[in-house]
């Protein structure tokens, strides 16, 4: 288990260009998006996401405000 | 299979032997799946029994055709053989397309019966589900064709946008398959990450694995780790069958475990860009194959040992030409269904609107980019004009223009005043969630060439934007 903080904002934008340039201004994450950002949590704090948690993961906003809760409680 | 080592495949009316034969031939313990709990080829022919008889109680009859609309599963796999082994033909519909989209392809299909899941499928990032399937009686007409499979490309209306394959053309497929050098050979394993659904993950994996005694091994979810887990489940060689998502995924793996058993990584779509086939290479050090292909075709060429980059070699049997710039496949037959668009088929060839390169000296075929407006989202086709149609059929909009800058874009002018929020919604009643733009920007005026023609440059969108 990792003791980073989660990431923010800024961070999770940072995972994402990592999976190739995106339009300016894209706020809502598509599926291979979402798979990449799931792939990046497990590698870095090594905890799986629940299908209720992907669900609610469909904008950067809310990926970082699940990712918050997740990751704060796994602390 | 007859003496010359070739199969003899009836027209789908006449009968479905050619599933027994090619596909679920072979001892009965002999491995058709590992989910990871192992699914034999004996219980496979059991489950098919079992569903040709549900089929035949929903009324399909052999020459009749049936709408699968279920998600890569067990459910999928033994349908799908089910209404082969029928002489039925089956209508692919991607699970994820809306009960719009849907609707229109039925009822313009006309199949018998539709198979579909009992309950919302909530796959999350799982390759392969669990799901209870439903067979619902639709219409007592037999089939248009004869072709075994019918797919949709993006867009189910207008000429040359509905593909059918006969029983024929795709064991074909899986012989040419069998005659590549470099592919998954029998009592080795495919870690299938392309949905079955389409032609890679449906052909390459699922009925050449089937034909050959390959495991076909769904990871159990798609992330670097499960994929790198479910290479180490055994011991036996193990390629990984995918897209170059999926190489990018492996290539940021943090310490993976060494993996002898790692064979080789293929991936169809498109071109990967060095940088990540270079540091792939470097973390695994096995060879990244290239596949290109068509859901029309199947497999036309391949690159298995990454010695050609990008180009690849036209796999057996395939017969490639150049015409002004553009890259064409010899069929004797067209692949439509319906009105028959003579831009994407003529005279025994199809036309691929891939810009493609042919070297004279070594046959070998570089793929140079769309000549059209299809665009490539994680494997998936889309066609932008499709998407820039749907947005103009929503109330409101007066004009819309659809770009790809890494991700579907789309510029709109309305005629009344509406929230961005109830347009995407509505939309997403009418489009699968791939083919949707990731952003809608509402401008006031399009941008326009002096003629009044919408302008599709993306730098003068970019600018156009308050």
């Amino acid at each position: 288990m990792s003791n980073l903080p989660p990431p923010g904002r800024a961070e999770v934008i940072d995972w994402l260009a990592g999976l190739g340039q995106r339009p300016p201004g894209a706020e809502r994450l598509d599926s291979m998006e979402l798979a990449w950002l799931v792939h990046q949590v497990e590698q870095r704090y090594g905890v799986e996401l629940s299908d209720d948690q992907l669900a609610q993961m469909t904008t950067i906003d809310a990926a970082v405000a699940v990712l918050g809760e997740v990751l704060s409680a796994h602390a | 299979m007859a003496m010359d080592g070739s199969f003899v495949v009836p027209g789908t009316a006449a009968g479905g032997e050619w599933v027994d034969e090619v596909l679920l031939g072979g001892a009965a313990a002999r491995v058709g799946l590992r989910l990871p709990e192992v699914v034999e080829v004996g219980k496979l022919r059991r489950l098919v029994r079992e569903r040709q008889r549900e089929l035949a109680r929903s009324g399909l009859r052999a020459g009749g055709a049936a709408a699968l609309r279920l998600p890569p599963s067990l459910a999928f796999v033994t349908y799908l053989l089910a209404v082969w082994r029928s002489g039925a033909q089956a209508i692919l519909l991607d699970h994820r397309l809306t009960d719009y989209e849907v609707r229109r392809a039925i009822e313009r299909l006309v199949p018998q019966v539709v198979v579909s899941p009992q309950r919302p499928v909530v796959a999350g990032l799982r390759t392969f589900v669990d799901v209870e399937a439903d067979v619902a009686s639709y219409s007592g007409h037999p089939a248009s064709t004869s072709h075994a499979v019918v797919q949709l490309s993006s867009g189910s209306t207008g000429p040359s946008k509905v593909i059918g394959r006969t029983a024929q053309a795709l064991v074909d497929e899986v012989l040419r398959y069998t005659k590549i050098d470099g592919v998954p050979l029998e009592g080795e394993r495919v870690i299938l990450l392309p949905s079955m659904v389409h032609v890679l993950g449906l052909v390459g994996g699922l009925l050449y694995g089937l034909h050959a005694g390959v495991e076909l091994v769904p990871p159990a979810r798609l992330t670097g780790d499960a994929i790198v887990q479910a290479i180490a489940a055994e011991q036996t060689p193990a390629t990984v069958l995918g897209v170059p998502f999926h190489i990018g995924l492996l290539a940021s793996v943090q310490e993976p475990p060494k993996l002898p058993q790692f064979k080789r990584m293929t991936t169809g779509g498109e071109l990967v860009p060095a940088a990540v086939s270079q540091a792939f290479e470097e973390k695994y050090g096995v060879p990244l194959g290239n596949m290109y292909g068509m859901t029309e075709v199947g497999v036309i060429g391949t690159d298995l040992y990454g010695a050609h980059r990008p180009a690849i070699r036209p796999a057996p049997g395939i017969d490639v030409r150049v015409v002004d710039g553009e890259l064409q496949i010899a069929r004797p037959e067209s692949p439509y269904l319906g009105l028959v668009d003579p831009a994407r088929w003529s005279d025994g060839w199809l036309r691929t609107r891939d810009a493609g390169v042919v070297d004279a000296e070594t046959g070998l075929v570089s793929i140079k980019g769309r000549l059209d407006s299809q665009v490539s989202v994680g494997g998936l086709k889309v066609d932008l004009t499709e998407v820039e149609y749907t947005l103009g059929t929503l109330r409101g909009v007066e004009a819309a223009v659809v770009v790809y800058d890494g991700a579907i874009t789309a510029y709109l002018q309305l005629k009344e005043r509406r929230e961005t929020v109830r347009l995407e919604a509505e939309l997403s009643q009418r489009l699968a969630s791939y083919k949707r733009p990731r952003t809608l920007h509402v401008l006031d005026q399009l941008p326009r060439t002096t003629t009044g023609k919408l302008v599709r440059d993306l730098t003068v969108l970019r600018k156009a934007v308050p």
